[in-house]
């Protein structure tokens, strides 16, 4: 309908960024993980080595487990996120006193800055003498050490990142809720239909964009979280929340293993767009294209 | 801050202005009409010590030079990955960077270093009358190549040193309930067994008195490399494992069988000594890194325990921070039999002296401006006000100061130890390979600490990985 | 009825007041890290503050470099924040209304760039930075613009993601309309179709901000002393002499109140009075 060379003037600014951005340094990656590179090493040359890397860590049981305790930390983490986050924001459509004010409320850990988050969730939980462990065991006598337990530690990552960003997706999801059209809804009233239709048959498919969207946000940001849980555990106890991001950052800063750490963020990259792609062809794809065709 | 806040070192800074020679400042001016305009750029970590360049010396050296300096302080991790990078890439945004002892041969490895010695040695214009190498303490030694040329201006060295409370151990009621307990004399230890009978006791005393009170303070972070420098710095050499059980002169090997030490008798039995005073630390233990061992003594939760130097100045002199002012004892780690001997001899070493220092990138554009400034800061006469301001020593004159005298006494003669005992410690091994090694054998080490692997097995595990990661480092051949 | 409206509107205070003490506590937590003295830390804990030590805010307002850093953080994740959001509303606008080849991979690719894992993107960065895009003396390392633009990495993607579904709810019988009548494509996009997606623009702004003025990583390794910005500020207070908990706590404290002001100015666009019976359930 309109001339195609205006859609593409509307793109260019941000195809020119995020190439400029995106590109160059996804192929210095991509080209530095063929490569034996440690600075450190004997001789600190960039050394090529064809697949070296990617053979190595297909067996690399550090990495696989690395990646398995990370998929556990995210599936935890963005479906309870994504359940209380809907929850909250469908509660936010409701007119009461003070709304406004709770909103406010709710978007408050969203402002802290990962690195303080990890910090304020240490203190209250370093063994004994943070408040949540004194407050366990002086109630209800559970013995609570994220130092040594490493299904404690691994609950208190989750339970971190929740509440640190519900928020995300309790404002995205209110923003999709208040744009959604009231006459469907009232038109489903008028013809009887309950609650729970009303969800499944009206609400859920037409926040699905939105929806979807704020699934992959929060699922590849979880995938990469490394400041929080550094800050808190640093990864331990032994390994227990060693989550992919931390170990890529312990593998490229400290040990200074350049290679080996680029071939492990590219595949860590390419499974997090090969979930998505999954995720976005069976849920968005053929509806977007429907809708704008 | 005690004696180390901000106003007093303000105060400080008005002091040392009125202090310096004038027939010195005659140099710098001179020197640095060359440079004038120029600024230099350096990174560091931002503690006391460091700060101090930042607030008072960098100032002040402005005032005399017309060069500015400006110090980017960051975080520990930070400030080597940025000066790596910028030396890797040649990027020239440092003119000086910390240099903690740890990471000066992977430096000097990579030639990332310029060699001040000779530098100063070629051009003659630039020596400052009051400079010389010789006037640092030994602790320099760990900044100089093989042929004895500086690399790095030292700027602060520190002991991990035994720290105990006084009051506990001189406390008649609790000497008489150990000695009923014991059979021994309430002293500080000097060998493992006695330093675990007091841990074990004092633990027991807490309880049984319900106090917040535990015998040994541990350095046992489950996810961090605090707990595995504790272990290879201070741990191990005590019982004799020395260079974290590393034979250079074997092809570099970990393991017994090859000629390492790594997981010999004597180290397996230095990690099951740790790992029950690990058990009978206080709770916070398996979360503490250097931070929350000092402040974990400073709360007075702990009636002793091995505590870095750095730490244990403002544990005894800082009240905003300590709960235990003046209440804490230095003394030297305890010791297997034969250990002492060994250092004294020169073949072994009983702790930790670690520290850093200022060098001089390679790649930095103002060379002659930052040497200028590297001089300056190495001087003795700026040494007292910096000791007194953070707790550190690097120049010999700087120990018979009076205003460093009158500090020694209120910290109770941890100077004294520092200028007395300093040649039984050690700094890290010369391995260009620090971290890597470090970083491969941790995660192990961490699974020692949970129990998922058995502590002798664990070693085991940790000398086949430190073999493996020098093998494909390239320097085990 | 009116009497049960209000009734059930009591009861949902209540709810809130409750769900509010979960979100709140850590956050009155970092408040009473930030007014106890360093000592008393390591003790016991109270629920309760019984005394108030104000240093840690004396120290952090007294503190010259903290207020740079502040306006750094400022300035980067606002012109930021508006630069992505403008931008990713115009791409949404392209994507949503015209028939471009290859558009939905383009859509998918733009995701990517968030995905990636930060540490190993920082060393092709800071060469870009320091080696690649300058022009004459100046590098983008170490400089706002250079910050701004780095920053689009990961929020350009998340723009575009999150405004697609609101210009895709809006109909297209609208802008169709608009151009029967004449209007030029700019007067479409801004008298007609923004105001309507003014609930997803806000939200995409405060969110873009809100990463920005968070973000860590990226800044501590680009910036040096021109740029630095308020995490980098925090992490300095992380050393191997201790940790000051309550000083980085202030700091924290403080951060609030710029991000609360952002908030309050942008968050009354989320809900444009729109509200819809079917919804309230």
């Amino acid at each position: 309908m309109h001339s195609k060379k205006l859609g593409w003037l509307l793109l260019a600014p941000t195809l020119l960024i995020l190439g400029l951005f995106g590109i160059f340094p996804f192929l210095y990656v991509v080209w530095v993980s063929f490569h034996e590179w440690n600075p450190f090493a004997a001789n600190p040359a960039k050394i090529f080595n064809w697949a070296a890397n990617y053979r190595k860590l297909v067996f690399d049981a550090q990495f696989l487990a690395s990646l398995g305790v990370t998929m556990a930390f995210v599936f935890f983490a963005v479906v309870s996120e994504v359940i209380i986050g809907y929850l909250l924001a469908q509660a936010f459509m409701k007119d009461f006193p003070g709304r406004a004010f709770f909103r406010t409320i709710h978007t408050l850990p969203l402002i802290m800055a990962p690195i303080i988050v990890g910090s304020i969730w240490k203190l209250m939980t370093t063994p004994s003498i943070g408040i949540i462990p004194y407050m366990l065991k002086h109630t209800v006598g559970f013995d609570l050490n994220i130092g040594t337990s490493a299904v404690a530690a691994f609950a208190i990552t989750v339970i971190m990142d929740i509440w640190h960003w519900t928020p995300l997706v309790t404002l995205t999801l209110i923003a999709a809720l208040v744009s959604l059209p009231s006459e469907p809804f009232e038109q489903a009233q008028i013809d009887g239909a309950n609650k729970r239709q009303i969800f499944w048959h009206l609400t859920l498919p037409m926040i699905r964009p939105a929806l979807i969207a704020t699934v992959f946000i929060r699922l590849m940001d979880a995938m990469r979280t490394v400041d929080e849980v550094l800050m808190l555990t640093g990864g331990g106890p032994g390994s227990a929340t060693r989550y992919v991001g931390v170990h890529i950052f312990r593998e490229v800063f400290p040990r200074t293993n350049y290679g080996y750490g680029s071939a492990v963020s590219v595949i860590v990259l390419y499974l997090t767009i090969v979930i998505c792609w999954l995720l976005y062809v069976s849920l968005i794809a053929p509806r977007t294209r429907k809708g704008s065709s | 801050m005690g004696y180390f806040s901000k106003a007093s070192a303000l105060a400080l800074a008005i002091g040392l202005l009125g202090v310096a020679s004038p027939a010195w400042a005659d140099f710098w001016s001179d020197a640095g009409a060359k440079y004038k305009g120029v600024v230099l750029h350096g990174v560091t970590e931002s503690t006391p010590p460091s700060n101090f360049i930042k607030d008072v010396l960098a100032p002040e050296f402005e005032k005399k030079t017309g060069i500015k300096v400006e110090i980017e302080t960051t975080s520990w991790d930070q400030m080597y990955d940025k000066a790596i990078k910028d030396m890797e890439a040649g990027t020239g945004i440092y003119d000086m960077v910390y240099i903690e002892q740890d990471i000066i041969y992977a430096y000097l490895a990579r030639n990332f270093l310029t060699d001040i010695t000779k530098s100063l040695k070629d051009m003659p214009d630039l020596k400052a009358p009051t400079y010389d190498d010789a006037n640092f303490t030994s602790f320099a030694n760990y900044f100089k190549n093989a042929d004895g040329d500086l690399f790095g201006v030292p700027m602060e060295a520190f002991l991990k040193l035994y720290l105990y409370r006084k009051d506990l151990f001189d406390d008649p009621k609790i000497q008489a309930a150990f000695k009923e307990k014991t059979g021994h004399d309430l002293k500080p230890a000097s060998t493992h067994a006695e330093y675990t009978e007091i841990a074990d006791f004092f633990t027991q005393y807490g309880k049984d008195n319900g106090m917040e009170l535990w015998g040994s303070t541990a350095q046992a972070h489950t996810g961090h490399p605090a707990s595995w420098y504790e272990f290879f710095e201070s741990v191990a050499p005590t019982f004799g494992v020395y260079n974290w059980g590393i034979d250079a002169s074997k092809n570099y090997a970990a393991s017994v069988a090859n000629g390492g030490t790594m997981n010999g008798d004597k180290a397996k039995a230095a990690i099951k000594w740790w790992l029950h005073l690990r058990d009978i630390a206080p709770p916070e233990s398996p979360q503490s890194t250097w931070t929350e061992v000092g402040t974990t003594f400073a709360a007075g939760r702990a009636a002793q325990g091995l505590v870095y130097g750095e730490n244990g100045a403002w544990i005894q002199s800082d009240a905003t921070k300590s709960k235990v002012t003046g209440k804490v004892g230095f003394a030297l780690p305890p010791l297997e039999p034969g250990v002492l001997e060994e250092a004294e001899a020169g073949k072994g070493y009983i702790g930790y002296y670690d520290g850093g220092a200022f060098g001089l990138p390679i790649t930095s554009k103002n060379k002659e401006a930052a040497l200028l400034f590297l001089q300056f800061i190495g001087q003795n006469e700026v040494q007292p006000d910096w000791a007194v301001a953070a707790p550190r020593i690097t120049n010999t004159a700087t120990y018979d100061d009076p205003k460093v005298k009158e500090m020694d006494a209120k910290l109770g003669g941890y100077y004294t130890m520092l200028k007395d005992k300093g040649k039984l410690f050690a700094g890290a091994p010369p391995y260009p390979f620090h971290a890597q090694v470090r970083e491969a054998t941790a995660p192990i080490f961490y699974d020692i600490l949970t129990g998922k692997i058995g502590p002798d097995e664990g070693l085991d595990a940790m000398a086949a990985k430190a073999e493996e990661e020098l093998t494909t480092l390239g320097y085990r051949k | 009825m009116k009497l049960m409206r209000r009734h059930r509107s009591w009861l949902s205070v209540l709810f809130w007041i409750a769900i509010s003490f979960v979100t709140l506590f850590p956050i009155y937590w970092l408040f009473v890290i930030s007014v106890k003295p360093a000592v008393e830390l390591f003790s016991t804990p109270e629920l309760l503050l019984r005394n108030v030590y104000w240093q840690n805010y004396i120290d952090v307002l007294n503190n010259p470099t903290l207020r740079g850093y502040m306006l750094n953080s400022l300035i980067i994740s606002s012109c930021n924040a508006v630069l992505v959001t403008t931008l990713g509303f115009l791409a949404c606008y392209a994507l949503t209304r015209f028939d471009l080849p290859g558009k939905e991979s383009i859509f998918f690719w733009t995701i990517t760039n968030r995905m990636a894992p930060p540490a190993v993107f920082l060393l092709p960065l800071f060469l870009l930075l320091t080696q690649v895009y300058r022009i004459g003396d100046f590098k983008l390392a170490d400089s706002r613009i250079g910050m701004i633009l780095v920053y689009c990495t990961f929020n350009l993607p998340f723009a575009i993601w999150t405004l697609r579904p609101t210009l895709d709810a809006i109909p297209r019988e609208l802008d169709e309309a608009a151009y029967v009548d004449g209007a030029s494509p700019w007067t479409v996009i801004s008298d007609i179709v923004f105001p309507l997606a003014r609930p997803g623009v806000a939200v995409t702004l405060i969110l873009t901000w809100v990463f920005a003025w968070n973000e860590y990583l990226l800044a501590a390794t680009l910036t040096n002393f021109n740029a630095r910005t308020l995490t980098t500020g925090l992490s300095e207070y992380v050393t191997t002499t201790g940790t000051a908990w309550g000083i980085m706590a202030a700091i924290s404290v403080f951060t609030l109140i710029p991000a609360l002001i952002v908030f309050s100015l942008v968050q009354k666009h989320i809900v444009a009075g729109l509200t819809f019976g079917a919804v309230k359930g």
